[in-house]
């Protein structure tokens, strides 16, 4: 049944004021003015050249990209265990392991913040992109854990029983088999857990250092302050790489129902 | 050490007691050990901290002292009021989304998806340049002579539940949506072709059959407010502080993380009751979204 042009128009209407904030911000990007103006006056990339150009900015980026990077690739390791033995293990029921892996979903940030911190801060691990990108781990494991449990599901057993059969131990199964199945959807919830981390304050905010912050952590100080154009310049390259990161997860998914469609 | 191993399973078909941990578990153990260490072993600090920092009186004080109980109970009744608002808002989208043209469903996806991959933090930033003295809002009254003064839009619970329900709207949209698309097409046609007027086809059809879907958004959207904590902090005024907030103040503040810490697991345990009673009726796969393959039905 079509809906009516009422739910329609309504349903726009909707759609718009979700879509407004993130186009003010960008446009609010592009003033020439040293104050945020609706609409912006004149058009110019004065405010992206001052981020760019400043140090500070430039190792925030650095330390979010790397933050991202590690809580990632850690988030893939983990949540690809998780997974194994959630989808095919023994001893651990099943429902409890998959809600141990989903847990990070459920407990509120704030607090995972303020454990992390009272942990972490005890044996000095903080301040740094390796300590940021454990924390910051926690947060993505779910997604690797939920992409790579539904392609375990989905795994022609054969396959693994056939390399079993032809004398392949468990380990080499696990490497030379199972994994390069299941990596694709690995990368994914990699993806995932990389915007996870890039785009994440709260628990950043407790293990930073005056000589050690992130993009997210540096616009959250300065929106406290006062509002200005330079932030809404990191905000858009802030958008503008979650975009791109969702933009290949969508691009990956497109090409991988087009292969089962056609298989 | 007291059974005798030479005894040879037991035939029954049934399950037995205690497996033995197969190739597969052992895969598992990194993974477990590695979130236990650094996602369980913070947890246990928090209620550890909680009753040694002093003592646990702490948690006499967050029931007792009418300024942790008062944060503790606005932010129940928020989470409340933006659950019913993200609903009451999300489902006409999800409807036109999943009974309309094949083009106007992109165009409203694509909107839904760009508001939902915006940072948290951007769309609260927006707000602030939107409902600011100087903002948005404000420039286009004073312009039109409605206003002669900027009205307060900004740190206040209105400018709290505008952010929290914008944040929060895409997740109910997706949950309405899915299960709007789950509904054959067949049972409708024939409740039309019955004689029921399109009014009567949805209120008695199409809705009942999409309240699964209402309530696994319903569940997800109060139980992320009560823990939202960037955008009431930005948006909202002094006098009106939520949960996440008085356990943000409490460790950063007023060093007093023991107080902080009480609270923190008050707020998890209000969240895990949540899920425990919800998940007795609703597959937890399916509050979180994740039913089936993702990717899937739920994008």
């Amino acid at each position: 049944m079509k809906a009516n042009p009422a739910i329609k128009i309504f349903g726009l209407v909707i759609a718009f004021v979700l879509v407004a904030p993130t186009i003010i911000v960008v446009a609010t990007a592009f003033t020439e003015s040293s104050i945020i103006t609706f609409p912006p006056k004149g058009f110019s990339f004065r405010w992206f050249e001052e981020v760019l150009t400043s140090r500070q900015w430039i190792e925030a980026l650095q330390n979010s990209l790397i933050t991202g990077a590690i809580a990632a690739v850690l988030a893939v390791v983990v949540g690809i265990s998780l997974a194994m033995a959630a989808a095919r293990g023994t001893a651990i029921p099943r429902t409890g392991l998959t809600t141990f892996a989903l847990m990070p979903m459920l407990v509120p940030l704030v607090v995972i913040a303020i454990g992390v911190y009272l942990a972490f801060v005890q044996i000095g691990f903080y301040g740094n992109v390796f300590a940021l990108g454990v924390a910051h781990s926690i947060l993505g494991i779910p997604f690797v854990f939920i992409n790579v449990l539904a392609a375990l599901t989905n795994l022609d057993p054969r396959v693994e029983e056939a390399a079993r059969a032809s004398g392949a131990s468990y380990p080499i199964t696990l490497l030379r088999i199972t994994v390069p199945q299941i990596l694709p959807s690995a990368f994914v919830g990699g993806l995932f857990a990389f915007i996870a981390s890039w785009d994440e304050v709260v628990v950043a905010i407790f293990l930073v250092t005056p000589g050690f912050k992130t993009i997210p952590v540096m616009i959250w100080s300065q929106v406290r302050e006062g509002l200005e154009p330079s932030t809404s310049a990191v905000s858009t390259v802030l958008t503008v790489v979650t975009l791109v990161v969702f933009g290949i997860v969508a691009l990956l998914n497109a090409r991988k129902s087009k292969r089962t469609a056609t298989s | 050490m007291t059974s005798s191993p030479v005894v040879t399973a037991p035939a029954a078909p049934r399950r037995r007691r205690f497996e033995r941990p197969n190739f597969w578990t052992l895969a598992g153990l990194p993974g477990i050990v590695y979130l236990i260490a650094v996602f369980g072993i913070p947890l246990v600090f928090i209620v550890v901290r909680s009753l040694t920092d002093p003592s646990p009186a702490n948690y006499a004080a967050v029931v007792e002292d009418p300024l942790y109980s008062a944060s503790l109970w606005r932010t129940v009744q928020i989470a409340f009021l933006v659950t019913v608002l993200s609903l009451a808002i999300g489902y006409p989208l999800a409807y036109a989304m999943a009974r309309s043209g094949k083009r106007l469903a992109m165009v409203l996806g694509a909107a839904l998806l760009l508001s939902f991959w915006t940072s948290l933090l951007v769309r609260t930033f927006a707000w602030q340049v939107i409902l600011n003295n100087t903002g948005l809002v404000n420039q286009f009254l004073l312009g039109t002579g409605i206003i002669d003064e900027p009205i307060p839009l900004i740190r206040n619970l209105f400018a709290v539940l505008v952010g929290m329900v914008h944040i929060l709207i895409p997740y109910a949209v997706l949950a309405i949506y899915a299960s709007l698309r789950g509904i054959k097409p067949e049972v409708e046609q024939a409740a039309q072709s019955l004689g029921a007027s399109p009014w009567r086809v949805f209120t008695r059809v199409t809705l009942p059959l999409s309240l699964p879907g209402v309530a696994a958004g319903g569940i997800l959207v109060f139980v992320l407010s009560l823990g939202f904590y960037i955008t009431p902090a930005l948006l909202g005024g002094p006098g009106d502080i939520l949960i996440s907030q008085s356990v943000v103040l409490q460790v950063q503040q007023y060093l007093q993380p023991g107080m902080g810490a009480a609270m923190a697991v008050v707020l998890v345990a209000l969240v895990l009751l949540v899920f425990v009673i919800a998940t007795r009726f609703i597959g937890l796969g399916r509050i979180l979204g994740v039913t089936g393959a993702p990717g899937g039905e739920s994008r």
